[in-house]
C-alpha cells in the first residue's frame, strides 16, 4: 500500500477545487519542485539502506521507557 | 458557555508562557549488550554538556532527588563522564541535572535518556528556535562524545518517542495557565477536560512524527500518524510512565509554593501528549494552537460540541489512518474525520480571534492562525506535498519511507530496513533524514538560522530564563548550591568567612526579564550586592494575574 500515491491520484482531477484557473499549473509546478527537493534525502536513504544489518541496528536501539 | 465579557479581565492577559522537557533516544550502535546501552550513552552525552550546579562527592541534591543510598563505587562510570561523577543522588528519573549558562534551560538523565529542558518562552516561534537551538547544542555534545569513542561504538541519538519495541519516552510541553483554569480542567468542569483532550487528539494531524507499526499490545498497522498514540490508556491522571493519560494532571507549578489557594495565581499545565517534532511546522503546531485553545479554556469559551464521545478510541483510529478517512463520533452523534475535527477547532480559534480574545496574550496569534489554516487546508485538499513542505513531520517521514520502497525492491512495511528509516528520520547525527530535507530546502523554515543560533547560546529576553542564565554566568561556579526553575540557593561567604546559604526567588515566570534586570546586573560587580539589588527591585515576588495586569499598566504609562 502506498498512502501518498493514493492521495496524489485522488487529487489529480480536483486540482482546481478552489476555482482558481491557474491553480492546476501552480500545483504541478509545486509538485515538480517538491519532487526534486525530495531527492535531497535520497542519498541519505541510500546510505541508510546500505548500512549495517538492519535487524541488529533495531536490536541495539532498544530503550528504557521514560519520562 | 460563558462569554468573553463575563470573564476576569486579569486572567485574559496572562500570557501562555511555554517550556518543554524532551527526552531523546540514545544508544550505542552495534552493541547488543543485555539491558541495552542507554545507561552508558546517556551519561557519555551528558558529560559533554556544561552546567551548574557542579557536582561534588557527597553532594545532597535538592528536592527532586534524595541522597544516594548507594556508594558511588557501586556504579561503573563510563569513560568521559567525569562531569557527572558524584552526582548519584538516587532518583533514576532525575540524574545529574544541570542548568545551562547559555540559554537558561537544563539537561539531565531520565531513566537512561538524555532529557533537554527548554527555557521558558512566550512566543511560539521562539519555542521553535529555542528547540532547534537546543538540538544544535546536543549535536555538538554528540560529536564531542563520539570523538572520544572507538569507531565501532558510536552513540546514536534519536529525536523520537518510541523504540518500536514497546518503550516510549516523552516530549513534554509546559504551559502557564491560572490555577482557576487548572482546577476547572481537572476538578470542576469535566467538559473542559474533554474539550482539551479532543483538541489534543485532533492535533496529531499537524504534530505527529509518524511511526512504522504498532506497540503496547495494539493491533498491527503499517504506519501511524502519532508515535505516542499506542501508549495512551486513560483520559487524565498525574502519572507519566504507565497508564499514560491524554491530559496529564501533574500539579507542580514551578512558580513558587504559595499558589494553591489563589485562583488567579499561575500554575503549570504539563502536557505529555505530543510527539517530538523535527520540522518547524510540527514544532510550531505543538505550541501555537495550544496557546490559543488554552486561552479559550481560560476564558471559559468551551464549545462542548467539539467533544469526542470516546477520545481514546478516536485517537487509536485516527492515528492508524494516514489516509485520513477515518471518522470518530462526537458526543452529539456527529461523525468527524481528523481533518474536520482539527478544522472545527481552528474555526473556533478564528472566531474568537476576530473578537480580539488573543490580543496581548498569544504573540503572533494572527500568524499562527494563518499557518494553522494553511496546513489544515493542505490536508483538506489532499495535497500531501504541500503539507510536507509546510513541515509536517509524519507526512515527510511517510514520503521518505515510500521513496525507500521505490529505491529498493522487495521492501515492505514489515521490512526491518523500513523501521530503520523510521528511526533515522529523527537521527540527530549526519545520517538524519530530516536534516537532509531541511538543508536541501524541502521544508519551509519558520525561524531563521540566526534566531536558532541565538537561542543555542542565549536565553529568551522576556522571561525569568534571562536572569537565570545571567546569574549562572555571574556566580562563582562553586557557589551555586542548587538551582530549580523558580529558585536558586547560593553558598556565599558570610561573617568570618563562614559559608552562608542564600536563597533567591524566581517564582514569577514573567519577571526578571532582560528589560527589568539588565541594568541591575550592570550596576555592581559584587555578587551579594547583585542579589540584594535584584530582590529590592522586585515589587512582585509571586506573580498573580492581577499583579501582571498592574505591571502591564505601569509599563504602558511609562511609554
Amino acid at each position: 500500500m502506498r498512502f501518498l500515491q493514493r492521495f496524489n491520484d485522488n487529487q489529480q482531477p480536483q486540482g482546481s477545487s478552489d476555482g482558481d484557473p491557474g491553480s492546476d499549473g501552480l500545483l504541478l509546478q509545486l509538485r515538480s519542485e517538491g519532487d526534486s527537493l525530495l531527492a535531497a534525502g535520497d542519498e541519505a536513504i541510500r546510505r541508510a539502506l546500505a548500512g549495517s544489518n538492519s535487524e541488529a541496528f533495531l536490536r541495539t536501539s532498544r530503550q528504557q521507557g521514560g519520562e | 458557555m460563558n462569554t468573553h465579557s463575563t470573564t476576569n479581565a486579569a486572567l485574559e492577559l496572562l500570557p501562555r508562557l511555554c517550556g518543554a522537557d524532551i527526552e531523546l533516544g540514545n544508544f550505542i550502535v552495534g552493541d547488543e549488550r543485555a539491558g541495552g546501552t542507554g545507561y552508558e550513552a546517556s551519561r557519555a552525552l551528558l558529560a559533554e554538556i556544561d552546567g551548574l550546579p557542579l557536582r561534588h562527592a557527597g553532594y545532597v541534591n535538592n528536592w527532586w532527588t534524595a541522597p544516594s543510598p548507594a556508594p558511588r563505587a557501586a556504579y561503573s562510570l563510563p569513560s568521559g563522564s567525569g562531569a557527572t561523577a558524584g552526582a548519584w543522588a538516587y532518583n533514576p528519573q532525575d540524574v545529574s541535572r544541570r542548568f545551562l549558562l547559555s540559554n537558561g534551560g537544563c539537561a539531565y538523565i531520565d531513566l537512561d535518556h538524555v532529557e533537554l529542558c527548554l527555557p521558558e518562552v512566550i512566543d511560539a516561534f521562539d519555542h521553535v528556535a529555542a528547540w532547534h537551538g537546543m538540538l544544535r547544542m546536543m549535536k555538538t555534545a554528540l560529536d564531542s562524545a563520539n570523538q572520544k569513542r572507538p569507531s565501532n561504538r558510536k552513540i546514536q541519538v534519536l529525536v523520537n518517542n518510541s523504540d518500536g519495541q514497546g518503550n516510549s519516552y516523552g516530549s513534554h510541553l509546559n504551559f502557564m495557565i491560572s490555577r482557576r483554569a487548572f482546577d476547572n480542567i481537572f476538578w470542576r468542569k469535566a467538559h473542559y477536560l474533554q474539550f482539551l483532550a479532543s483538541f489534543q487528539i485532533s492535533s496529531i494531524l499537524l504534530t505527529g512524527q509518524g511511526k512504522v507499526g504498532a506497540e503496547n499490545g495494539r493491533p498491527a498497522t503499517p504506519y501511524q500518524i502519532s508515535q505516542r498514540a499506542d501508549f495512551f490508556e486513560t483520559m487524565q491522571g498525574p502519572q507519566t510512565t504507565f497508564n499514560r493519560p491524554i491530559v496529564n494532571a501533574r500539579d507542580e507549578s514551578l512558580c513558587g509554593r504559595s499558589t494553591m489557594n489563589d485562583p488567579s495565581a499561575p500554575t503549570r499545565l504539563h502536557v505529555i501528549f505530543f510527539d517530538s517534532a523535527l520540522a518547524h511546522g510540527s514544532a510550531l503546531f505543538r505550541v501555537g494552537p495550544m496557546q490559543l485553545i488554552l486561552t479559550l479554556l481560560e476564558l471559559g469559551l468551551v464549545n462542548s460540541r467539539l467533544i469526542l464521545d470516546d477520545p481514546l478510541a478516536a485517537l487509536y483510529n485516527y492515528s492508524r489512518d494516514p489516509a485520513l478517512q477515518a471518522s470518530a463520533e462526537l458526543i452529539n452523534g456527529e461523525q468527524l474525520t481528523l481533518i474536520e475535527l482539527q478544522s472545527a477547532y481552528l474555526e473556533e480559534a478564528k472566531r474568537y480571534a476576530a473578537q480580539g480574545v488573543f490580543e496581548g496574550v498569544v504573540p503572533h496569534y494572527e500568524q499562527i492562525l494563518a499557518l494553522w489554516e494553511d496546513a489544515v487546508n493542505s490536508f483538506a485538499k489532499q495535497d500531501f506535498m504541500a503539507a510536507a513542505r509546510r513541515g509536517i513531520d509524519w507526512v515527510l517521514k511517510l514520503m521518505a519511507i515510500e521513496r525507500s520502497m521505490d529505491q529498493q525492491a522487495g521492501l515492505d512495511w514489515s521490512s526491518p530496513e523500513i523501521k530503520v528509516i523510521d528511526h533515522l528520520y529523527s537521527s540527530l547525527d549526519n545520517d538524519g533524514l530530516y536534516w537532509a530535507y531541511e538543508s536541501g530546502g524541502f521544508t519551509e523554515p519558520l525561524v531563521t538560522p540566526q534566531r536558532i543560533a541565538h537561542f543555542a547560546v542565549n536565553p529568551p529576553q522576556d522571561t525569568r530564563a534571562w536572569t537565570r542564565a545571567m546569574l549562572l554566568r555571574r556566580a562563582a561556579p562553586d557557589s551555586v548550591f542548587s538551582v530549580d526553575w523558580d529558585t536558586f540557593t547560593f553558598r556565599l561567604r558570610g561573617k568570618h568567612n563562614w559559608p552562608s546559604y542564600r536563597t533567591f526567588d524566581l517564582s514569577n515566570p514573567l519577571g526578571y526579564t532582560q528589560a527589568e534586570a539588565q541594568h541591575i546586573f550592570e550596576s555592581t560587580d559584587d555578587f551579594a550586592q547583585l542579589l540584594d539589588a535584584l530582590e529590592s527591585d522586585s515589587t512582585e515576588r509571586t506573580l498573580t494575574a492581577d499583579a501582571f495586569c498592574r505591571s502591564l499598566n505601569n509599563e504602558e504609562k511609562t511609554k
